[in-house]
């Protein structure tokens, strides 16, 4: 069974929401575009938290230690061992492998403890100020930084959650486990999810230290600081000869950091879908109604982009959106809109009980009706992981004969097509405002007239 | 009426009909079209279980018509729609059954007049 954009839970059929549960849920093909941010764990009310940072911050300036030790090349070794942490699965990276830094940038970080006396002598309090300081330091590289020193409490942390939820797990050896006792890196044989395709072990990491990128970011500090405060005595300067600025001006990069240690409050954790504000679904469901039929003027990729950013947010949380214009496997036909079915509300337990539907898809079409070829398309993608239940989402009810089409094949083949309308829409987009109901519940509304259409 | 109990029943169930109309008319007024939360419906299917069991089929607005379906999401308009049609059959339910003596009305406990006063019925000109 083949899933679009699978993730753990979908692999291993567990029932959660993104919504509800605690962690971000991993994809197995690629990563979670988030980073953990450190600042996050420092700003925690949680004691847990604040601890888990200080033994963050500790390990990471014990290499300034080594460094000062003259034990440069340990660790440099322990540097390049901590910068990728592939088990988390976030970043960037479209396959869920990333790389190690080389010798010549790991030794570049170190040498800051040397350069910087302030540093050499009291350490790092944030240390995700090397991006501040050394080039190539991109904001998954301090989450990976991160993710590789707590990697024993996110074994603990996977463990119980995978109890918690049912989710299978298998006697893994993983290795670049830090130990704080010893200041190194060890093997540990623990029991962990891993990914059913390649069996690669997977770690699961709290939603709450998760944000687009750490609230110390290089950018920021360029963009929102450097620029407006420091800048002006200074020439245009390129982003290297800012970080050589910095090196050499330890006290200006500390009023940044105490200014973001001030704003603190404002850090907060980045939610993973964030739906369109009701003005703007109001406002896009406007401008369908006004989309005429057809491909003129790109109606149709007009309608298909409006209805993909209405619907996953009206639909949010009940169902998760996986993804859009999917290819089937041949690559000749495209699904417009997935999204994987959580069993979040009765309706849905249904369409995965009744038609076995783990994934759920949203035919868009523009058209003025819709024709035997519409349905019968819509028809053909229903198979493996779709199970047999499907959506049209168009602009006018069906007639009356293709209405009866869709109960043939019902009673033919019981497939499930229902179609949404933009009346529907409508009440979709009033009940997203009101509150008094559920968006879904209309496509539950839908699916149930169709039921008692059905002959028995 | 068959008994003092069922008119208390009737009394209470016109009131709550009565209530729930003016509450639902102004979130009608404001968003006729918008659906009614499963809250409020739970307790109107509740009132107009009552109702049905006083109208029986003879006095009952609609044949086909029992309680609304959550499912269905039915909206403010439906729901004042229909709870008018109710109103306005216990109504026809009362006025079948009480009796006016020396200007004052009195309901019927089977067939025969009690001391229960009641008010006039709402369409005194037809009667």
């Amino acid at each position: 069974m083949v899933l679009i954009r699978p993730r753990l839970t979908d692999c291993f059929d567990i029932p959660i929401c993104q919504e509800e549960s605690d962690f971000a849920i991993p994809f197995l093909d690629e990563d979670i575009p988030f980073c953990l941010d450190p600042f996050l764990l420092w700003r925690s009310p949680s004691m847990q938290d604040t601890s888990l940072h200080a033994m963050l911050v500790n390990s990471f300036n014990y290499l300034g230690f080594l460094v000062n030790k003259g034990e440069e090349a340990a660790a440099i070794e322990i540097l390049i061992k901590a910068s990728e942490c592939n088990e988390v699965g976030l970043g960037f990276s479209g396959t869920r492998h990333g790389h190690k830094i080389g010798p010549k940038v790991a030794s570049e970080i170190l040498s800051l403890f040397r350069l910087i006396p302030q540093i050499q002598k009291n350490g790092f309090t944030h240390f995700e100020e090397i991006q501040l300081y050394i080039d190539q330091i991109s904001k998954d590289r301090i989450s990976d930084i991160a993710c590789t020193y707590l990697k024993s409490w996110l074994i603990d942390y996977t463990i119980d959650q995978c109890q918690k939820l049912g989710i299978p797990t298998s006697d893994i050896t993983l290795e670049n486990i830090y130990n704080t006792k010893d200041n190194d890196f060890k093997t540990e044989k623990v029991k962990l999810p891993f990914n059913p395709q390649d069996k690669r072990p997977i770690l699961l990491v709290p939603k709450r230290w998760l944000r687009w990128a750490p609230w110390i970011n290089c950018e920021d500090y360029i963009n929102d600081y450097f620029i407006k405060d420091v800048s002006e005595v200074k020439d245009r300067l390129t982003r290297i000869q800012i970080l050589n600025f910095n090196r050499q001006n330890y006290d200006v990069v500390q009023v940044y950091i105490r200014q973001k240690e001030r704003t603190q409050q404002d850090c907060k954790n980045d939610p993973l879908f964030q739906p369109i504000p009701i003005l703007s679904a109001k406002r896009k469901f406007t401008a369908i109604k006004k989309l005429p039929t057809g491909k003129a003027d790109n109606a149709d990729k007009q309608y298909e982009s409006y209805i993909c950013q209405l619907l996953a947010s009206l639909l949010y949380p009940h169902l998760d959106f996986a993804d859009e214009q999917v290819r089937t496997d041949s690559g000749v036909q495209i699904r417009d809109m997935i999204f994987y079915n959580n069993r979040s509300i009765d309706f849905l337990t249904d369409i995965y009980n009744e038609f076995n539907s783990r994934q759920l898809v949203f035919e868009l079409k523009n058209v003025e009706q819709i024709e035997r070829e519409h349905i019968n398309q819509l028809n053909r993608y229903l198979a493996n992981e779709f199970g047999s239940f499907g959506v049209i989402v168009s602009r006018h009810n069906l007639t009356r004969a293709m209405f009866k089409n869709t109960i043939d094949l019902w009673a033919g083949q019981r497939r499930c097509i229902i179609v949404l309308t933009d009346e529907d829409l409508q009440l979709m987009v009033d009940v997203y405002e009101s509150k008094q109901r559920l968006p879904i519940e209309v496509v539950k509304k839908k699916y149930i007239e169709f039921t008692r259409a059905c002959p028995v | 009426m068959k008994s003092q109990a069922e008119i208390d029943k009737f009394e209470k169930t016109n009131t709550q009909l009565e209530a729930l109309h003016n509450e639902i008319s102004m979130l009608s007024k404001k968003k006729p079209d918008d659906a009614i939360n499963k809250f409020k419906l739970q307790f109107v299917n509740n009132v107009l279980k009552n109702a049905n069991e006083l109208l029986g089929e003879q006095y009952k607005p609609f044949s086909d018509f029992t309680l609304f379906d959550e499912d269905a999401l039915p909206t403010n308009s439906d729901v004042i729609m229909i709870l008018a049609q109710y109103l306005n059959c216990m109504e026809k339910l009362r006025s079948d059954n009480i009796v006016c003596d020396l200007g004052d009305y009195y309901w019927l406990i089977k067939s025969q007049k009690s001391k229960l006063v009641t008010s006039s019925p709402k369409k005194l000109k037809e009667r």
